[in-house]
């Protein structure tokens, strides 16, 4: 019960739930191995869980291509649509569970959310080949850093 | 072959001394660096271009202090080769696609066709693929990417459809449909500002060419994705459909109308813009984008944030680095070089600058490329016997640069902006995967270019 008068708790209505278990998602087809430890974790310890969806537009930094767009509105936009699918399927796992979008650096927002949350356990999934947002050996050092800056217990799957 | 070359004394000399200046070896250098830093994203586009740019430079005024072999390409010179009709026409357009996108009217249009196919999985993949690729041709082709993938990601998705299926289709679909207009695709704005063609005329000799190549790319990609759609979903969630539909709400119905009916007036003086003086594009987007300014009054700062400089440093860069080309003879041992491999023959002129065209817009970016084609081309057309009385190496030029960039995702800006939207679906697209639907639609649209070019100017 870290998560007792933290504002962005609250914020997820968070303050009843026995714990709290972040899982960062982008989406993609069916559950992922990631996604779906989480859920499993979830039903295990009676928790909920956070999908958390990360827009990231660095890749238009590689193009000089004329961008008129508001990319940051068209991605939100995308990743609620996309943490609504997760969180349907969840749910129907009868699993108790928060969405949220953040905008920034993949790393450094997983850490802030799971401190701002008071997480009690971050999932993480491995690296899945090129284009991957880390690679493995990264991937342990991250986890640890999560570990030793918040008190939450890192999960690799 | 020499009676050909002694009509251009330029091409004549390079060949005959068959060595090039300094200043043409190093203004090739530079063009060289400029372009391993964007084929290897070394460097962001823009600010590569703009190194390369002031390189040019540099190199002409300290270089050229002491020892006047270094003498690129001189400030006031340089100036002449940036194409300003290019930057002001793309300047236009960016105005009035950042006005006109605000009001989420592609959003609001992918769900109506969405609803109109009413869950016919390959009409819902044939619509978008059309509305991509028409968006493409009137607006630009990133944004018609940036406006409609995210939203057919999400359809594809609540339809239990892989998004590559439609995703990467749409990329092709926007190259291709940006070769029917002059202003769909930069290297269609690029080599059409150069031959000074009109709107209308561009559009009369490529339409024909982007309309058959899209209905080409339809059926190949019914063919490679046949088990794919057989897996879609009739029905999607209430939930998924009702957060969809919140989102493909027109935002702001007075600027909507205001930009349509702006943007039909601009259309109709594109087409009819020679008929006064051959007035320019860029004045005839101005007009549109000024225009649109003044009637929706849009808050000044904010639209000037709209407009990508990033777009229009990256043009200006490129002008100069392919200028010092031009200015140093570089340009000139290219095209005797290209000349020698034509052999004089027109046919053989118009493969080979489709099929070099194509294949180079795969693996390098396709605007530095046409860039630095088009004076190429431009000698070409004075050289071969033939070539100067229909622009058929201009057409073949932006046939090749524009469908070429099909080939890998590296060919042109919408295949790495899809990419990127696809990767934070959870979609990482790698090189041979969009190599394997990139390849059979680059080939076959590159023969009916071919077979086009051929039996329409010859």
């Amino acid at each position: 019960m870290k998560n007792k008068n933290n504002p962005q708790a609250a914020d997820l209505e968070l303050e009843t739930t026995p714990g709290i278990i972040l899982c960062a998602t982008r989406g993609s087809e069916g559950i992922s191995p990631t996604e779906q430890e989480a859920i499993d974790l979830a039903k295990e310890h009676d928790y909920t869980i956070v999908f958390l969806y990360i827009v990231n537009t660095h890749f238009l930094d590689k193009t000089a291509a004329p961008i008129v767009v508001d990319v940051d509105d068209e991605l939100s936009d995308m990743g609620e649509f996309l943490l609504l699918m997760v969180k349907e399927r969840a749910e129907q796992q009868g699993v108790n569970v928060r969405t949220l979008i953040r905008k920034g650096e993949v790393r450094e927002e997983i850490k802030q959310v799971a401190t701002k949350i008071c997480a009690d356990m971050v999932v993480l999934g491995r690296p899945a080949g090129e284009g991957s947002a880390f690679e493995l050996a990264s991937l342990q050092a991250f986890a640890e850093e999560i570990e030793a800056d918040t008190e939450a217990k890192v999960i690799i799957v | 072959m020499h009676h050909l070359l002694d009509s251009i004394p330029s091409v004549v000399n390079v060949i005959t001394e068959s060595s090039l200046s300094i200043a043409a070896i190093v203004s090739m250098l530079i063009f060289a660096l400029v372009f391993i830093a964007i084929a290897f994203r070394l460097l962001n586009e823009a600010a590569a271009a703009l190194l390369g740019g002031v390189a040019v430079l540099l190199v002409t005024y300290i270089g050229g202090t002491f020892n006047e072999e270094l003498i690129l390409l001189p400030f006031e010179d340089a100036m002449l080769f940036i194409d300003w009709n290019v930057i002001l026409l793309l300047m236009g357009m960016m105005i009035f696609m950042a006005i006109l996108s605000s009001t989420n009217v592609f959003r609001w249009l992918g769900l109506r066709l969405y609803t109109l196919a009413r869950g016919n999985t390959v009409l819902i993949v044939v619509l978008l693929i059309t509305l991509t690729g028409v968006t493409s041709a009137v607006l630009n082709n990133v944004t018609a990417i940036l406006l409609i993938v995210p939203l057919s990601i999400q359809l594809s998705l609540a339809m239990g459809l892989n998004p590559l299926a439609v995703v990467i289709a749409e990329v092709m679909a926007s190259n291709i449909g940006g070769a029917a207009t002059i202003i769909g695709d930069p290297p269609s704005t690029i080599v059409g500002s150069h031959i000074g063609v009109s709107f209308a005329e561009y559009f009369v000799n490529m339409a024909p060419v982007a309309l058959i190549c899209m209905a080409a790319l339809v059926l190949i990609n019914q063919f490679q994705y046949r088990k794919e759609y057989t897996k879609g979903k009739k029905t999607v969630s209430p939930a998924l459909l009702d957060k969809l539909s919140s989102e493909a709400q027109i935002v702001n119905h007075p600027t909507l109308y205001k930009s349509l009916v702006v943007g039909a007036a601009t259309f109709a003086l594109f087409f009819v813009a020679d008929m006064f003086g051959n007035m320019p594009t860029s004045v005839v987007a101005l007009s549109g984008a000024a225009l649109l300014l003044a009637w929706v009054r849009p808050d000044m700062h904010e639209m000037m944030h709209e407009v990508d400089w990033t777009t229009l440093i990256f043009f200006i860069g490129l002008f100069i680095v392919v200028g010092g080309m031009e200015a140093t003879g570089a340009i000139d041992w290219f095209a005797a070089h290209m000349l020698q491999l034509a052999g004089g023959s027109l046919e053989r002129a118009t493969l080979l600058i489709v099929w070099i065209s194509g294949i180079a817009s795969g693996i390098v970016d396709n605007i530095p490329y046409t860039v630095a084609a088009l004076p190429v081309v431009e000698l070409l057309t004075v050289s071969v016997p033939g070539a100067a009385k229909n622009n058929i190496l201009y057409w073949a030029l932006i046939l090749g640069a524009d469908f070429g960039g099909n080939l890998t995702y590296l060919g042109s800006a919408p295949n790495i902006v899809a990419v990127g939207l696809l990767a934070q679906a959870g979609y990482r697209v790698t090189f041979g995967r969009f190599m394997r639907d990139g390849v059979p639609v680059t080939v076959v649209t590159l023969i009916i270019a071919s077979i086009y070019l051929l039996l329409r100017y010859l």
